[in-house]
């Protein structure tokens, strides 16, 4: 038997002629953790797809050997029983079922006549709790009562119950916060001693240097290198990742910064599942004139239910007041919130930014389509005309303007959203997660936009969960903890450390 | 089997297959029927039982387009036109005055669907599966449950007159001059923005087919009696609709609503409103329906317009409108209503029971959507 426990060799796929990977190699010893590293449609995701039959054999060429056995599998019920578990970037989780009824969804335990048996699941579900260290789950509640994170362990025991000899985690920690993100790395490891293989796929490099033994990079579908994690680091990684060396990962440009133009008081916001609790707390804060502001915090904070009012759409119960250049705004709608020059790119690219089936073009005209009529109809020529200025201006690769959006890289995706929203010329514009999802080239494409705009004189807020992202962007940052506003620094030699601290603290310390 | 090429092949000759489909069943009825159903006569009855269908299925498509339904639009068609019958037979108003309140009447009650699902938050197919009743009881309830008729000669034009067949012909004229127009200001404007223009044969190639296309269709029916009146205002309602559809800040937002509310809202778009005017529209169209049922039966029968909206449906998702929204062309729910009223038509020759009919329509209907889940890709 080989060293290996997985060995692909070779893998090939093409998608109507064009290659999606090209001779990928990805080794993986018994109790190891690899991090697989690359771009946005490097391919990282096709290889997880062939690996676990999504792409069954015979549709790629290449090998694939598992514990010393060529691997044929046609489907994913035959790479789980060989013992290769994938855990999806986006949680597969039936919300209503309880925890247990969800780790033996599809591979419960019966009993005679074919009846659940409950007392053997929850008893085998309570093992298996302790093994991912969390045996204070209730495992007979609905799994929509934990959180994110713990739904994650949730998917880890869920995996480890059909006895996975290897986890491929795709993107795991892309929901979580910091601190499950560190008990997820923690259990990771202890797997690893206990002799389960991983493959962790993830755009943190912090997390790939801190869990991986080795790092294997790829390309444009190629494969760029494998690595021992001891002769890397960080920026060797990106260096790899992009091809090129990227000294200065925030191309900060000096811009001027003016008066107050635009003001939130004292904004409280309801959840609207739990009336009773308040994920906004009497918020207020100021933006200036082609300042770009970030908003730091954790996960739950209350940054997105405070973006969301102010443009309108928040679902809940809400008061507080909405100030542009002095003047009282009254917005109801996102609609009334584009109408005063205040823009919104929304959090979930998928979900609220894209039209998926609707071309790249037409996606960026939605909020603008108006202003390009004649006699009630659109002028399609000038309309194409607008689209591409936007493309070649935010360089979106496409190959035609008129291609569904949904086809695109995440990266392009972002730059037509917010191309869409700038059609509108804001004066303030919100960033909600701006580069989630997104690969380091793209990101730096659009810090470097971020900063062209502040320059023209757009005021600009960004909420963003990377504090490196946020530390390197931001003139002014606002640290928002369970609902409270409890930091507010100007951006001068301001720390991680200082942004956390104040997120996690239990007072609200306004500075400057 | 090789499941990607044949989702490949579906999606990407929908057109093809559709007018394949249409030729293979008009084949098919030929020959069963010996030649009968090929007979411009024959052509001519199928475009008019076509044109009922074509009108619901004209904004149907749009209301599926939205990943809405409407379920009530046979029971509105045949609640409008059992109205207008009334207004015709017993109070015996003028036609010009009895369509402009039906067509008034249709878009207020489809505005109440509207605002009950936009607005109520009802999803529409149960607030229409709801009012699909009502309209039965209403229109049970009017005309007491038996035929109002005869209605006036004027009415019966609507339903059964021919366009004179100079009038056709100038109208065929008006309408292919009408294509080289548009063909030629789409030219000069794309060079006007520096966009890339279409090699001239094949502008050319496209005019010519599609004269080929009005100069057939106007011989044949000039070679019966004319092209019929419901045949025309179909044509219009076509026309505007395309426009609509692909011309206008409305249509695209309507698109774009299907496609992902969500984001189409954050972009401020008013998605209430949009979804509000195409229920208003869908009512339109049933008053127009429900005059030409009328008209065509020379009287309002309380059972007239039961199956409107299966067959409006059923055309709607023959003709490619994506059961998941964001997808569907109002020329492609045409070409399904033609194939609708070629097996209704087809089978009504040959003497086919009811009940067959029936059966097969349905299975028609299943089949279609299916054929739209198989050649979707995974969203």
């Amino acid at each position: 038997m080989s060293e290996y426990l997985l060995e692909m060799r070779g893998i090939v796929k093409e998608f109507s002629g064009v290659k999606a990977i090209d001779g990928i190699d990805l080794l993986v010893r018994p109790g190891e953790c690899v991090g697989l590293c690359g771009e946005n449609g490097a391919g990282k995701s096709t290889l997880v797809k062939v690996l676990s039959a999504v792409h069954p054999y015979g549709t790629w060429e290449g090998k694939i050997l598992f514990e010393g056995k060529e691997l044929k599998a046609a489907n994913i019920r035959e790479t789980e029983a060989a013992g290769i578990v994938i855990i999806h970037q986006e949680l597969m989780m039936a919300p209503y079922l309880s925890v247990t009824e969800n780790i033996f969804l599809g591979n419960e335990i019966l009993s005679f006549g074919g009846f659940m048996d409950y007392s053997a699941m929850y008893a085998r579900a309570a093992k298996l709790m302790d093994e991912v260290h969390m045996s204070d789950i209730n495992v007979a509640m609905p799994v929509m009562n934990y959180g994110a994170g713990k739904q994650q362990l949730i998917e880890i025991a869920k995996a480890l119950n059909k006895n996975a000899k290897l986890l491929i985690l795709d993107e795991p920690s892309s929901a979580l916060t910091e601190t499950e993100t560190k008990i997820l790395l923690d259990l990771i490891k202890d797997l690893k001693r206990k002799g389960v293989a991983c493959v962790y796929i993830s755009h943190k490099i912090e997390e790939v240097a801190e869990i991986a033994d080795t790092v294997t990079v790829i390309r444009d579908g190629t494969h760029v290198g494998t690595k021992p994690m001891a002769e890397l680091d960080k920026g060797k990684i990106i260096a790899m990742m992009v091809g090129r060396e990227i000294k200065n990962l925030f191309p900060r440009e000096e811009h001027p910064i003016g008066d107050v133009i635009f003001e939130v008081k004292n904004v409280t916001c309801w959840d609207p599942t739990n009336p009773e609790r308040k994920l906004v707390n009497d918020v207020s804060f100021q933006l200036r004139y082609g300042e770009i502001l970030g908003v730091a915090g954790l996960v739950g904070a209350g940054r997105t239910e405070l973006m969301s009012k102010i443009f309108g759409c928040y679902k809940g119960i809400h008061v507080g007041d909405v100030y542009l250049e002095g003047k009282k705004l009254n917005i109801k709608t996102p609609r009334d919130a584009v109408a005063h020059g205040i823009c919104m790119v929304p959090e979930d690219r998928k979900r609220q930014g894209i039209v998926p089936l609707m071309a790249v073009g037409h996606n960026i005209t939605l909020t603008v389509l108006n202003r390009h009529t004649g006699l009630g109809m659109i002028k399609g020529e000038e309309e194409m005309s607008v689209i591409h200025q936007q493309i070649d201006r935010m360089r979106i690769k496409t190959a035609h303007a008129l291609l569904p959006i949904r086809g695109l890289s995440g990266g392009n995706q972002q730059k037509a959203v917010v191309a869409k929203m700038l059609l509108t010329m804001p004066k303030v514009l919100i960033l909600d997660e701006p580069t989630r999802g997104i690969d380091v080239g793209a990101k730096y494409e659009i810090y470097k936009l971020l900063f062209e705009l502040a320059r023209q004189g757009i005021s600009i807020i960004m909420v963003s969960s990377e504090l490196p992202e946020v530390l390197g962007i931001s003139d002014r940052v606002l640290v928002m903890g369970e609902g409270y506003l409890r930091g507010n620094f100007v951006n001068d030699s301001l720390t991680q450390e200082q942004v956390l601290t104040a997120a996690l603290g239990k007072k609200p310390s306004l500075a400057a | 089997m090789n499941k990607k090429k044949i989702q490949g092949f579906l999606s990407q000759y929908k057109v093809l297959a559709l007018l394949t489909a249409i030729a293979v069943i008009w084949i098919f009825f030929g020959w069963l029927t010996e030649g009968d159903f090929l007979t411009p006569r024959n052509f001519s009855n199928l475009l008019r039982q076509m044109a009922i269908t074509g009108m619901l299925a004209s904004t149907m498509v749009l209301v599926i387009v939205l990943t809405e339904i409407d379920l009530s639009v046979g029971y509105m068609s045949g609640l409008l036109g059992g109205i207008a019958a009334i207004l015709d037979v017993n109070y015996h108003l003028s036609l010009a005055a009895n369509v402009s309140v039906i067509l008034v009447l249709g878009v207020m009650i489809g505005l109440v669907t509207g605002y009950i699902t936009a607005y109520m938050r009802i999803p529409s197919f149960i607030a229409t599966l709801g009012l699909m009743l009502v309209y039965r009881g209403g229109v049970l309830g009017l005309t007491k449950g038996i035929t109002v008729g005869p209605v006036s000669k004027d009415m019966v034009v609507i339903g059964q007159g021919y366009l004179p067949e100079t009038l056709g012909n100038l109208l065929g004229v008006v309408l292919f001059a009408l294509f080289c127009f548009i063909a030629y200001r789409t030219r000069q404007n794309r060079k006007f923005h520096k966009l890339a223009i279409p090699a001239m044969w094949q502008e050319i190639g496209k005019l010519v087919l599609c004269g080929a296309a009005i100069l057939a269709f106007v011989v044949v029916l000039d070679s019966y009696e004319g092209i019929p009146v419901p045949v025309l205002i179909l044509l219009f309602i076509v026309g505007a609709f395309t426009i609509l559809s692909n011309k206008t800040v409305f249509g695209r937002h309507i698109y774009a609503i299907g496609s992902n509310i969500e984001a189409t809202r954050l972009s401020g778009v008013n998605t209430e409103r949009v979804r509000l005017i195409v229920f208003g529209l869908m009512g339109l169209m049933c008053a127009f329906a429900g005059l030409t049922t009328t008209a065509r039966l020379a009287a309002g029968s309380p059972s007239a317009g039961q199956d409107g909206a299966l067959d409006a449906i059923a055309s709607c998702f023959i003709g490619g409108t994506s059961m998941r929204g964001g997808i569907g062309t109002v020329n492609g729910a045409m070409i399904g209503a033609v194939i609708m009223a070629s097996l209704d038509n087809g089978m009504s020759m040959m003497n086919v029971d009811t009940f067959w009919q029936m059966i097969v329509k349905g299975s028609i209907l299943i089949l279609a959507v299916w054929m739209d889940v198989a050649s979707g890709s995974e969203r």
